[in-house]
């Protein structure tokens, strides 16, 4: 047994001297890389463990840290009624706008890969354009503005289909609805461009096989030759809107005021908001900010494990 | 032996055409192909010509003009054949299934009049049809908000505010963007000093973004060191925390680092995002690994090879995480990190138009317009460029 160990620990005691040594030898790769890593610890890593960390404690900025152990998660689930409201309201704009805005933007894409080239580059500009329009979302505030001079209300009122204008922003009925709508507008992003490109560089020769071998329409190509084939854009594109739906901040705050009616738009960020830099209680928004993390990390693993299994 | 003599023994004289071919395809033992349904071109103009005849008239004259006080009190009209409901669900219902129609018949003329001649074989053109409808469809749906702010942007006062609201300007002005100039003349800050905020944050952020992380693509991409893996699915993970999340520790560090309420708070996050690193990383993948030992053999040290060699092979990715960083920085409000008036962004300013309520809608119209000109004119000048870096976007197993 002993010598077991023993041999184990050598293989694990070489292994280390050859990466040693390959390290020393490639020591220029680690100063090519040492000042993104170093900028990347700082921004990116550092403040997730520090999140975690700070998340233990009572912490307002004046004051230095007092560890107070789980008080701060047990507050957020048992006691912040509004937080309660944040997460349903996050899991509702992310189980819509989510998958809806990836399947789309990877339906569109491909609708768009079988246009005409100059279409193709139009169409391009035309869908993606509304994610890179910056704060372009304020426009929905004219649209459906609460008075019958807001677009949608006027429009409906000449149908008659409803008798007084109808407060779309304000009503507590309604904001989910316009937010899910606005943001599902956006969701043509970087996955989009991605699904583009990487329907251009699908190999030709694999429709060509497929029509010999008998694929009889657009949608056993799809499912048979294409996704396959993309499955690594697919991969980039699910990280990509789950991000866009998780940190839903800057629509509701824009559009639906901050606070909103009834915290009725509140979301998980905009909650951290509230706490980090209204309130500056640091620790309790890194606590929200920690669930927030592995909630993303979750969903992050379970759709990658799911999109491994498309079109084998 | 002239060629018409050939053709004169090789088929049989006393047939028709038709027989022919049948016999010339059971000569071969080949199925008689179908003939070419070829498109009646005239028959298809006329047909089309009186569907959209008849769609514009159900639509334009069954009661669709209305006005405002009919609109709210009776949703009544008096038209010349009496009274006619015009609210009525049957009209909406008829205006659309005309308007569908309409743009059936639009698609149909396209693919057949402009669209290439070779189809592909398994594509049906009902199919198409039904794509190319809805593509029009949600592409006019994802374009309006934006013509409608443009719009918004070039209306005088009296028309943003009349009943029923029109989405064309009928007086085009430039008066809110005068307005803005007056409003933000007024400010205790000049607006010239917002614009040179967000250009020296875009333009030092994007420089040192592209530099570090090629810098980091290249080794990560091009040598298999210790660790560089571990670093690179770190970076991945990183993809999905958006700075909103990051903000409340990354304000911590920055009051440590005495950063805050100066520039470096936004700009040095901004070098280390993570996507930059990896379409750079992804699109380094490709380039040809014997080019760099090709350089190495001829003496080349680590840097001269990454910038005489690899930097210029790859600026497609270079014009792609630009767009990705302009876009970025150019969008920040930075509100939470910086605190003085005069370091404040672009952005910021305009949002606090943006919320200056009912009476500054033009202006605020006016601002979104400038704002979102600039990434939307960058992507269509690097468009064809950024595309082939996407392409080599994806996340392998």
């Amino acid at each position: 047994m002993s010598s077991f160990i023993g041999r184990y620990a050598k293989i694990k005691r070489d292994h280390f001297r050859y990466n040693l040594a390959k390290a020393k030898r490639m020591r220029v790769c680690y100063l090519f890389l040492a000042p993104y890593a170093v900028l990347f610890f700082a921004f990116f890593i550092l403040p997730i463990l520090s999140s975690i960390y700070y998340s233990f404690t009572y912490y307002n900025i004046l004051e230095p840290p007092r560890f107070i152990g789980f008080q701060n998660y047990i507050n957020l689930i048992l006691q912040d009624q509004v937080f309660l409201t944040a997460v349903k309201n996050t899991f509702l704009i992310a189980v819509i706008t989510g998958p809806v805005g990836y399947i789309l933007s990877f339906l569109f894409a491909w609708f768009i890969n079988e246009l005409p080239r100059w279409i193709r580059t139009i169409a391009v500009v035309v869908f993606y354009a509304p994610s890179i329009a910056s704060n372009a979302f304020f426009i929905f505030s004219i649209i459906f503005r609460g008075d019958a001079y807001g677009y949608l209300n006027s429009f409906l009122l000449q149908f008659g289909i409803i008798n007084a204008p109808l407060l779309w922003l304000s009503d507590p009925k309604y904001i989910m609805t316009v937010i899910i709508i606005v943001i599902l507008w956006m969701s043509m992003g970087t996955g989009f461009l991605s699904f583009v490109a990487g329907l251009q560089s699908v190999d030709r020769s694999m429709y060509e096989a497929g029509y010999v071998d008998g694929v009889r329409n657009r949608w056993q190509e799809l499912y048979y030759i294409t996704l396959p084939s993309m499955k690594p854009m697919l991969l980039f594109g699910a990280v990509m809107s789950i991000t866009q739906a998780f940190n839903v901040c800057d629509v509701p705050r824009a559009l639906a005021g901050y606070p909103s009616t009834d915290y009725a738009a509140r979301t998980i960020v905009t909650h951290l908001f509230d706490y980090g830099f209204s309130r500056f209680e640091m620790g309790y928004a890194s606590a929200i900010a920690t669930v927030l993390f592995l909630v993303m990390i979750l969903c992050n693993k379970v759709i990658q494990s799911a999109l491994r299994k498309v079109g084998t | 032996m002239s060629k018409k003599q050939v053709r004169h023994i090789a088929q049989p004289k006393s047939k028709s055409r038709a027989e022919q071919l049948k016999f010339l395809a059971e000569l071969h033992g080949e199925v008689q192909q179908k003939p070419q349904k070829t498109l009646n071109v005239k028959r298809f103009l006329i047909i089309s010509a009186v569907v959209v005849a008849v769609s514009l008239a159900v639509v334009f004259f069954s009661g669709y003009r209305l006005n405002a006080i009919d609109a709210y009190n009776l949703q009544v009209v008096e038209t010349g054949q009496g009274t006619i409901n015009t609210s009525s669900p049957i009209y909406t219902l008829l205006r659309i299934v005309a308007l569908i129609e309409l743009g059936i018949y639009v698609v149909y003329a396209v693919i057949r009049l402009l669209a290439p001649k070779r189809r592909k074989p398994n594509r049906s053109i009902w199919g198409d049809i039904g794509i190319y409808l809805l593509l029009a469809i949600v592409a006019v749906a994802m374009i309006f908000p934006l013509v409608f702010s443009v719009c918004s942007a070039l209306k005088p006062l009296d028309e943003l505010f009349r009943f029923p609201p029109r989405v064309f300007p009928q007086h085009v002005t430039l008066d809110n963007f005068s307005d803005l100039v007056v409003t933000m003349g007024q400010s205790w800050v000049p607006f010239l000093r917002y614009l040179t905020n967000t250009v020296f944050i875009t333009v030092a952020g994007t420089f040192g973004h592209v530099i570090i992380a090629s810098m980091a693509a290249f080794v990560l991409a091009k040598y298999d060191f210790p660790g560089g893996r571990t670093f690179f699915s770190l970076v991945v993970t990183a993809l999905m925390f958006s700075g909103y999340v990051t903000g409340i520790p990354n304000y911590v560090i920055m009051s440590r680092l005495h950063m805050i309420d100066t520039y470096w708070a936004i700009i040095l996050p901004a070098f280390a995002a993570p996507v930059g690193l990896f379409l750079m990383k992804q699109f380094m993948e490709g380039l040809p690994t014997s080019l760099i030992e090709a350089a190495h053999l001829d003496g080349a040290g680590e840097f001269r090879i990454f910038w005489n060699i690899v930097m210029p092979n790859v600026k497609p990715a270079w014009l792609t995480i630009i767009i990705f960083s302009v876009q970025n920085l150019w969008n920040t409000n930075a509100a939470t990190v910086i605190y003085s008036e005069e370091k404040k962004t672009l952005v910021y300013a305009l949002q606090q138009i943006q919320a200056g309520g009912i009476a500054r809608t033009g202006q605020a119209a006016a601002v979104t317009v400038i704002v979102m000109l600039v990434p939307i004119t960058i992507f269509i000048l690097s468009q064809s460029r950024i595309l082939e870096t996407m392409a080599s976007s994806g996340l392998k197993d």
